[in-house]
C-alpha cells in the first residue's frame, strides 16, 4: 500500500503512460478512493491541456529565410577591413581569452612592481637641487630640457684655487 | 552550479592578486628601503673623438658637455640603507659620499659630498627621481675632467 506522497510522485508518469500495468492499476485504485490525489491528477491534466493548447497555437517556424540569409552571408565577398575585424573579434569572443586579458594585465603589474622591467631613466629625470656648497669654488648648475638632465659642474675660480693635485681645470663650465 | 563556482574562485583569485599588488606598491613607497647607488666615473677630454660604447645609455646626456672624448674609467654600485653612507673611491684620491635621506612620491632625497684628497670640494642636497640620474663634473684628471653620473634606484 503506497502513501499519498508516493502516489502523487507517480501521477504524472501514470498520465503519460509510463508506468507498468501493475503500478498503473495501483495508482488508479488509490486516486479513485482519495480526493486529494484525485485533485492532484485534475491539476496535472489541466496543465497538460494548457501546454498542448499553447503548442497548437504556435506558427510553424519559417527556417527558409534563415537558411537563405546564411547562404548569402557565406557567399558574399567581404571587404578586407571587415575580414580583419572578424578575425580579431573571433578570438576575443572566446571565454578563456576574456580571463586571459585581465590575467596578463595583472601579471604585467606584478612584473613591473618587482622591477623586472628594464631599468631606464624616468621621463622626468630632473634633479631638484636644494643646496650646493662648493667651499669657495665656482659651481654651475645646468638643467637641460630635452634630456631632462641636471648637471652640477665645478670649475676653477679666479684665484686658480684648485685641488692640491696640481692639475688645472677649465675656467668656465663645460656646457 | 559548476560554472558560478569556478567564476567565484577566479574572481577571488584576481581580487587577491590585485590586493597583493596594491599592498606591495604601497609598501614600496612607504617603507624605509635601501637605495642602490651607481656611480659611472667618466674621463672627458678633447684628446681624441673616442666615445666609449659602454656609455651608450648616457650618450645624449654627455653630449650636453663640450668635450670630444668620453671614456668610462670605473663603474661601481652599492646598496646604501636610508640615512646610511655609501663611499665611492674616485680617481685622483677623491671620495664621493652619497647618503639617501628619504624616499617619497617616487623621489629620493640624497646628500652628496665630494671630498678631495685634503679638503671637501662639494656638498649638495637634492631630490632625484627613482631610477634617475644626475651629472656631477669638473674635477681635473689626466688632461681632462672627471664626470660622475650618479644613479639612484630604490630596492
Amino acid at each position: 500500500m503506497k502513501s499519498c506522497d508516493e502516489i502523487r510522485e507517480l501521477v504524472g508518469a501514470w498520465g503519460d503512460g509510463e508506468l507498468s500495468q501493475a503500478e498503473a492499476e495501483a495508482v488508479r485504485l488509490h486516486v479513485e478512493g482519495c480526493s486529494a490525489c484525485a485533485e492532484e491528477r485534475r491539476q496535472l491534466d489541466k496543465l497538460n491541456v494548457s501546454i498542448k493548447s499553447v503548442l497548437a497555437s504556435q506558427q510553424p517556424i519559417a527556417f527558409e529565410p534563415f537558411w537563405r540569409g546564411l547562404e548569402r552571408r557565406i557567399s558574399e565577398k567581404r571587404s578586407w577591413p571587415a575580414g580583419w575585424l572578424d578575425r580579431l573579434r573571433m578570438p576575443l569572443g572566446r571565454p578563456n581569452l576574456a580571463w586571459g586579458i585581465p590575467a596578463l594585465i595583472g601579471l604585467a603589474l606584478v612584473l613591473y612592481s618587482l622591477g623586472v622591467w628594464k631599468e631606464q631613466t624616468p621621463r622626468n629625470n630632473f634633479a631638484a637641487v636644494e643646496s650646493i656648497d662648493a667651499y669657495g669654488r665656482n659651481v654651475a648648475l645646468l638643467r637641460e630640457n630635452e634630456t631632462r638632465t641636471t648637471v652640477i659642474w665645478l670649475y676653477q675660480n679666479q684665484e686658480g684655487d684648485n685641488e692640491t693635485s696640481g692639475e688645472t681645470s677649465d675656467q668656465s663650465p663645460a656646457f | 552550479m559548476k560554472l558560478p563556482g569556478k567564476l567565484r574562485t577566479r574572481a577571488l583569485l584576481f581580487s587577491f592578486l590585485g590586493i597583493l599588488t596594491a599592498a606591495y606598491l604601497g609598501a614600496a613607497e612607504t617603507a624605509s628601503q635601501a637605495v642602490k647607488i651607481k656611480i659611472d666615473t667618466i674621463l672627458a677630454s678633447n684628446q681624441n673623438g673616442e666615445f666609449d660604447s659602454r656609455l651608450k645609455p648616457l650618450e645624449k646626456q654627455l653630449k650636453l658637455l663640450k668635450y670630444k672624448s668620453y671614456r668610462l674609467l670605473k663603474e661601481e654600485s652599492q646598496n646604501v640603507p636610508s640615512q646610511g653612507n655609501g663611499s665611492f673611491q674616485i680617481p685622483g684620491g677623491r671620495t664621493l659620499i652619497v647618503s639617501p635621506q628619504d624616499f617619497r612620491d617616487q623621489q629620493i632625497a640624497l646628500k652628496v659630498r665630494l671630498q678631495g684628497s685634503e679638503k671637501p670640494l662639494l656638498d649638495t642636497t637634492l631630490k632625484l627621481q627613482n631610477k634617475g640620474n644626475f651629472i656631477l663634473g669638473g674635477p681635473p684628471h689626466e688632461g681632462g675632467v672627471l664626470v660622475l653620473a650618479i644613479w639612484a634606484t630604490v630596492q
